[in-house]
């Protein structure tokens, strides 16, 4: 039945209407899961690429795209997002799962609003948590800052509910589609995990109110979820005499976390993620590792994969002129883009994220600064497609250019990380999106 | 039987004053001068009458052996909240700021607590006298020079009005690393906007003072007195300094431009980074209240010892500085606070002079306090040696010549707990 199920599935068209199959011929294409190949075509049919070689038999119905001059690469994939969930792109979004919610709190008033649920006194009220909101749920086709990514090259996110500490099960979502089931690749793949900012008193009140708490809490949770399902199974095999255990949803979105997403920048918050999720005995995936450089080994070692950053540290156009910034600060602005050189030499398995870069066509801007701080441009372009799709076991499906995978291709005038290189186009599920003009930034149109 | 006792009570003026006495055997250490090895020192109703080696004893007086011992000016501490502040968490015993931006008329001295725990702590190690200073806004009000010894605040007053306390505004972009500075983030061009509007309203009110003197000086009709602009009179004429407190170099700067503009005599209080400044603060001749030595460096890349290093640098440069430890529990750490600055290059008597000579002729009472020479007012101590050695004990302190208990919070709860079995 199972099966069945599965094989049907196959020929369901993923992206509507069936589009007539399409070959692009003649062009470079990059596979990434093999060589280069220099003169080839690709045929996409039904939302999947039908072949690829250079000896393709061109379908007689094809839509043919001459392919000279062109250059076909895998759909790119923004590892670490929330694109395609429009609540979380609100102004002024707290910083990676920040624990202020994006719909700003309400201003304190003399009478607390009597049904405010009552400030939380330990893990067992779960404050924070959302871990069973699953972001497959929350994607809209209709946000807008897709047809952005896709201008710039992206073709799948990878994206999640980023609100609270435990804020959600993640989505592999195509950026494009009539109905947000459509977009949905693979869910659940993982959850996320912030250690929010803005402790203390005046951070809400309840707990957690400092990072202790918050490392406390992750493992309580971890150990009330272990408890949970024990007795949930015990009760299934069981259930007459038994008190049934209560329902908690927090501890079902635990438990059906495929992996855990730990943030860290900094080498010593690597290390310290590192330990907790040996401890927690989950597979983990750490996000942020600004600072990578400095613990490629720690990383290789304890074979977690990272998920690194574009938004590289740069600094604050706020910032007093006058201020002085500490040596700290400086080495790993200066350093951080030569993270993924350094994750790429000690193999460690990493994937880049546009973590909150406004256009995305910026985050290309960002991967040529890791290049240029030594990554190779292969190892550059894996980062963007295979490497993501490996990390969240859906290699299967997208990533590279091979028979069999769905039809997420962009196609350039050249070599991706060049400036004057533009997007011809993408497919998304085979189905073809021409990009948008690219706008200049607000304060130019100003000028 | 009455005019007997009142004519004996004549004949004997010093034999009935506790506040003579003559001390005799000691090296004393007159911080004007030179040390004097085996010296006298002669106190006639609360005066110095006499320093020297061989000094007589009038009949009847007071003679105290210090044989050994050494006798240094009683010490200054130029920063603190004394008898303002008890308990920092304890919101009841706190009376050092007001509501307002400007609020030059405040006195902190007629607010000062004599009983405050903090005042006998301070005097057991030498401290005889400090300025307590007002804080909160900009224009914070009059800073006291007090006696650390009296039943009132009147009981107390050296000067009761020492310096206006100027709280120089500077841009507040928060993130700081301090306590002390804001958490918050403020985009620099709003702070900046906060900044000059700040500054702006600073310029206005002096403005506003000095149109006022004027009025009243031409005796106008319908000039109305206000307690304000009336405390700004002196600080306009030049007879009262105006203490602006300025941490970072940029703040400082301004400050200084400030004090010129306005023709105001100013103290610099409490600079951190002043040290690249040392030679601009010569020239203009602005002595300096430095805050404790004993402090972490104010930036993270700072060298380890730039707090301990910056009253050496001043020095150098022949600036005139006093220290203040401007924290009330702490004041009784003055002498060390000038032990780590002597310890990274500041010369020994340049410490010494820091809080007890240069203290005093900052505050306007040079010739009245911080030296032991004739006609000073005899605030001294008898220490077993050297005071900025922390091993050195105070055995004896007068203020006013008059001898002050050493008892305190500190040994009472020292022998309460010594005594556990």
């Amino acid at each position: 039945m199972k099966h069945a199920i599965l094989l049907l599935s196959l020929f369901l068209p993923a992206a509507g209407a069936d589009p007539p199959p399409l070959a692009i011929r003649n062009a470079r294409v990059v596979t990434v899961s093999g060589p280069i190949l220099k003169k080839a075509t690709v045929v996409v049919k039904d939302g999947l690429i039908a072949a690829v070689g250079e000896n393709v038999d061109v379908p007689e119905d094809a839509w043919v795209i001459e392919g000279q001059g062109l250059t076909v690469y895998p759909g790119l994939i923004d590892a670490l997002s929330n694109w395609g969930i429009p609540e979380a792109a609100a102004p002024a979004a707290a910083p990676a799962g920040g624990r202020t919610s994006t719909t700003p709190r309400p201003a304190p008033s003399a009478t607390p609003d009597p049904s405010a649920p009552p400030p939380a006194r330990g893990p067992e009220d779960r404050p924070s948590n959302t871990s069973w909101q699953r972001a497959a749920d929350l994607v809209k086709p209709t946000d807008r800052r897709l047809e952005a990514a896709r201008s710039a090259g992206f073709t799948t996110a990878v994206s999640f509910p980023m609100t609270g500490i435990f804020a959600g099960q993640g989505a592999v979502i195509n950026l494009a589609g009539e109905k947000a089931q459509q977009m949905v690749v693979a869910s659940p793949v993982g959850q996320y995990l912030a250690f929010p900012a803005g402790f203390g008193f005046g951070g809400g009140g309840g707990f957690p109110g400092s990072l202790m708490g918050v490392f406390a809490y992750i493992r309580q949770m971890n150990i009330d979820a272990d408890y949970y399902r024990q007795t949930r199974l015990e009760y299934e095999k069981r259930p007459a005499g038994a008190r049934r255990p209560e329902y908690d949803r927090a501890s079902e979105g635990w438990l059906e976390s495929p992996r855990i997403l730990l943030p860290a920048t900094r080498a010593m918050e690597i290390d310290r993620v590192l330990r907790l999720a040996a401890e927690l005995k989950k597979p983990a995936v750490v996000y942020g590792a600004h600072e990578g450089y400095k613990a490629a080994d720690l990383l290789k070692k304890a074979g977690a994969p990272v998920l690194v950053s574009l938004n590289w540290p740069e600094r604050s156009r706020d910032a007093d002129p006058d201020q002085p910034e500490s040596l700290r600060v400086l080495e790993l602005r200066d350093k951080a883009p030569s993270t993924p050189a350094a994750l790429a030499k000690a193999g460690v398995k990493f994937a880049f994220y546009t973590d909150k870069i406004e256009r995305p066509r910026d985050a290309l801007r960002a991967v040529r600064r890791a290049i240029d701080a030594g990554l190779s441009v292969d190892d550059a372009v894996r980062a963007l497609t295979l490497a993501a799709a490996e990390i969240y076991g859906v290699a299967g499906q997208i990533g590279s250019i091979e028979a069999g995978k769905i039809a997420n291709l962009l196609v350039t005038s050249g070599d991706l990380f060049q400036e004057k290189t533009q997007v011809k186009f993408v497919l998304i599920d085979g189905v073809k999106f021409e990009p948008a003009p690219e706008t200049p930034p607000a304060e130019e149109v100003a000028r | 039987m009455r005019t007997l006792a009142w004519v004996l009570a004549c004949a004997l003026p010093l034999a009935a004053a506790d506040n003579s006495l003559l001390i005799r055997g000691a090296t004393v250490h007159t911080v004007s001068g030179a040390d004097i090895a085996g010296g006298s020192v002669l106190v006639v109703d609360g005066k110095i009458a006499e320093v020297g080696v061989k000094v007589a004893a009038p009949k009847g007086v007071r003679i105290v052996d210090a044989k050994g011992l050494h006798v240094y000016p009683g010490l200054i501490d130029s920063g603190t909240q004394m008898g303002l502040a008890e308990v920092g968490s304890v919101r009841e015993t706190s009376d050092v700021s007001e509501i307002g931006d400007f609020n030059p008329q405040l006195r902190a001295i007629i607010a000062i607590n004599p009983a405050s725990e903090h005042i006998p702590v301070a005097r057991a190690n030498g401290i005889t006298s400090v300025v307590s200073t007002p804080a909160g806004g900009v224009l914070s009000g009059q800073a006291a020079l007090v006696h650390l010894d009296g039943w009132t605040w009147e009981e107390m007053e050296i000067r009761r009005s020492a310096a206006m306390v100027l709280h120089f505004p500077f841009i507040e972009t928060g993130g700081g690393r301090r306590s002390s500075e804001s958490r918050r983030n403020v985009p620099f061009p709003e702070a900046k906007r906060i900044y000059d509007k700040k500054l702006a309203d600073l310029r206005g009110f002096f403005e506003s003072a000095r149109r006022y003197r004027q009025a009243k000086l031409a005796a106008l009709a319908g000039f109305r007195t206000d307690v304000k602009f009336e405390a700004m009179i002196p600080v306009l004429e030049g007879k009262l300094p105006v203490a602006i407190v300025a941490e970072r170099e940029r703040t400082i700067r301004e400050a200084l431009q400030f004090a010129e503009k306005e023709k105001i005599r100013m103290i610099l209080a409490e600079p951190r980074e002043a040290g690249k400044l040392a030679s601009e603060i010569k020239a203009r001749n602005v002595p300096v209240i430095l805050g404790p030595t004993l402090a972490a460096p104010l930036n993270e890349d700072d060298p380890y010892d730039a707090a301990y290093t910056l009253p050496a640098e001043l020095d150098r440069a022949g600036v005139k500085f006093a220290l203040g430890t401007f924290a009330n529990a702490f004041s009784r750490n003055l002498p060390y606070n000038a032990a780590q600055a002597v310890a990274y290059g500041l010369p020994h008597e340049a410490g010494l002079k820091a809080i007890t000579l240069n203290a005093a002729e900052i505050w306007g009472v040079g010739d009245q306090y911080g030296s032991i020479d004739k006609g000073k007012w005899a605030d001294l101590m008898v220490t077993d040696g050297d005071p900025l050695e922390v091993r050195t004990q105070v055995k004896q302190v007068f203020i006013h010549g008059r001898e002050i208990g050493l008892d305190n919070k500190h040994l009472r709860l020292y022998q309460q707990h010594t005594k556990r079995p």
